[in-house]
């Protein structure tokens, strides 16, 4: 391994204000961009793509964006799901009422849906914090949840009370329904979750990401410094909740095709938060291990024992999983609070200096 | 550092060597100040003039840190005035003050933890830079270049205070007295017009004190900044201070310049003689 920034001197400040300073990072970038546009589709089957790859990047985005409001804002939100909800329901509303407009133009804009209800549920819970805030958001959660269920117009008074993706085109190529094929599906959810994890980056690594660390760190101090504490903790929530209703959109359109009120309760927003603790708080990068992690952990547990020649009941992986899960979480709490994205960081550095031990 | 270059600041130093140094920067006038039934602050008045460095001293408890939470809006004071820049306010809240031009460091520091010694300090610019939402979400064109000029500014003052080494060390592993230089690194960014100083030297041994006075003289003397300095190591306050005033159980007992505080009974009765 060479991964070091010998030699790398940097002349300008520009290039060391960049999201990602040494070369080899934005190489390792690269490659990963690579291999998930051209090497996924070109190689991967429809398994791989539709229940591995969708839902794995999909998460990772809604992981995102609670890991802008909790890790990086510092508010503990429970409230993720009923965000992810409010986007899908917009983009089913929408579409049904619109079918006209492009489904990707309701996807995106079903985000501003979710952004608005977001900051409405935002603004009382301004003056509240830790623990409190974190049972506003629950509140939240349940309220959206009650919608789901009760408000028959949003699901168009279907009988079964759940929201079933109409068959959309773009360019005359499907991309939502039955007949969209997961490549198709795939190759938008990513460029989705491209375009908003860079937007993300942006935002994190500038002026607003750092007043938002700042509130986390030290909200008195922040306020010292100039920072106003209640647009900043609004805008966090109208970012998160943006990102979330995205996330939640493109959870019913190009990954289930249907859902239920169910899809979006409160383990959903549990998981999440799982994932924000074990990828990493205030990590862009941590966002993607953790949702890898939690996906991808029950599929591997399902399929390993099989391909040992074990057969292991349906009840049995799902125990299994929430046993290593927990355990996972309860040690990286102790152990290593900014989790996987930490341990990488960590590796990196030992990388870069070593053999020397500093 | 080239503070020098921004308008305000010459136009501070041009003051403190020209004409109007005794124009009050910030008065207080008969703040009193209490906790339910316990009076932190009494009836206290004193005005801090452009370009000097004012101690604050007094015993532990006196109201000195509470004085200063008046003075930038944190706390707010029952019954008083302060005058700052010549405009008179009742109340004010921490954010207004600090885009007014007061920014202060804390006696237990008040770091940002989790982030590096430069994000901590271009936290500080936070007032200066104006680039929008939008821009922010690209991070080029208008909103890079606002970054990297406001990163020179951040790296002047990190050659200023010596702290290059650890410029990109999440500030919560650094020892006591380093956090302390940051913490003033981080106020100095915001380029104020007061600045006030908690206890800058507590708990730092003797070598780390004489690096934060010669920082503290520096700022004051080529900059024209002004200071507010609690400090209760009184060679210290002897050295670096203009003038010096007293507090007690949260009333003023004496107020001038160092010598003549040193030589008031009731300093040495009330403090001095307890402290040493
Ligand atoms: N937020 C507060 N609530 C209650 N009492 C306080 C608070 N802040 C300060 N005090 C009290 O006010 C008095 C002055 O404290 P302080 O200003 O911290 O003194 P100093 O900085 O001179 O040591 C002390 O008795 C302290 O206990
Ligand atoms: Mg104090």
């Amino acid at each position: 391994m060479f991964y070091r920034e010998a030699g790398q001197f940097k002349a300008t400040y520009a290039a060391d204000q960049a999201v990602f300073p040494i070369r080899q990072d934005r190489i390792g970038l690269a490659l990963i961009l690579v291999a998930a546009y051209v090497a996924v589709p070109l190689l991967g089957g429809d398994f791989l793509l539709s229940s591995v790859m969708i839902p794995f990047l999909i998460l990772s985005l809604a992981a995102i964006a609670l890991n802008i409001l909790t890790g990086y804002a510092g508010l503990v939100s429970l409230g993720t799901a009923g965000f992810m909800g409010a986007g899908a329901y917009a983009a089913y509303k929408l579409s049904t009422l619109f079918p006209q407009v492009n489904i990707l133009v309701w996807i995106v804009v079903s985000g501003f849906a979710s952004c608005a209800i977001g900051v409405l549920f935002g603004l009382p819970s301004l003056r509240i914090k830790g623990f409190y805030l974190t049972v506003a958001t629950l509140a939240s959660q349940f309220f959206l949840q009650w919608c789901f269920v009760r408000v028959s117009w949003l699901y168009n008074y279907n009988p079964s009370g759940a929201i079933e993706v109409p068959a959309r085109a773009l360019f005359g190529l499907a991309i939502t329904g039955p007949s969209a094929s997961p490549v198709t599906r795939y190759l938008i959810v990513l460029t989705i979750v491209v375009a908003m994890t860079w937007f993300a980056s942006n935002l994190v690594h500038g002026r607003i990401g750092r007043s938002w660390m700042a509130i986390r760190d030290m909200d008195i101090a922040a306020q010292l410094i100039g920072i106003r504490l209640y647009p900043a903790k609004l805008l966090a929530f109208a970012v998160s909740s943006f990102y979330a209703g995205v996330a939640g959109a493109m959870m019913v359109f190009l990954w289930l095709g249907a859902a239920e009120p169910d899809a979006f309760n409160i383990n959903l927003s549990f998981l999440l938060l799982f994932m924000v603790i074990i990828g990493g708080l205030g990590s862009l990068t941590g966002s993607f291990f953790g949702a890898a992690l939690i996906h991808i952990l029950p599929i591997a547990v399902r399929q390993a024992p099989a391909s040992v020649g074990l057969t292991i009941g349906g009840a049995t992986v799902e125990h299994l999983t929430y046993v290593i899960t927990g355990a996972m979480i309860i040690v990286f709490l102790i152990v290593e609070p900014h989790g996987l994205a930490r341990l990488l960081q960590i590796g990196k550095q030992k990388l870069r200096t070593w053999p020397f031990p500093y | 550092m080239n503070i020098a270059a921004s308008p305000h600041a010459t136009g501070a130093q041009g003051a403190a060597h020209g004409g109007p140094l005794r124009d009050p920067l910030l008065a207080v006038e008969s703040i009193s100040l209490s906790f339910g039934g316990l009076k932190a602050v009494s009836e206290v008045s004193f005005d801090i003039r452009r370009g000097e460095i004012r101690a604050i001293i007094g015993p532990n408890g006196a109201g000195k840190t509470s004085m200063l939470n008046c003075i930038n809006g944190f706390y707010h004071p029952q019954e008083g005035r302060i005058t700052f820049k010549g405009v008179a306010r009742r109340r004010m809240k921490p954010h207004e003050a600090a885009s007014q031009g007061i920014a202060r460091t804390f006696q237990n520091v008040a770091l940002f933890k989790g982030m590096s010694t430069l994000d901590n300090i271009m936290t500080g610019r936070a007032l200066k830079m104006r680039r929008g939402f939008l821009w922010q979400l690209l991070r080029h064109g208008p909103a890079l270049a606002e970054e990297i000029e406001h990163r020179k500014f951040c790296e002047e003052i990190i050659d200023f205070l010596e702290i290059e080494h650890i410029r990109k060390t999440p500030v919560g592993k650094l020892p006591y007295g380093l956090q302390k230089r940051v913490e003033l690194g981080r106020a100095l960014a915001m380029e104020p017009d007061l600045l006030l100083l908690d206890e800058p030297m507590a708990g730092m041994n003797v070598e780390e004190k004489r690096d934060m006075s010669r920082f503290i003289l520096d700022v004051n003397r080529h900059f024209g900044m002004t200071i507010a300095l609690i400090e209760h190591d009184m060679g210290v306050v002897m050295d670096l201070s203009d003038r010096v005033v007293v507090l007690e159980y949260g009333r003023k007992i004496a107020d001038g310049s160092p010598d003549e505080v040193k030589s008031n009974q009731r300093v040495i009765d009330a403090y001095l003689g307890v402290a040493r």
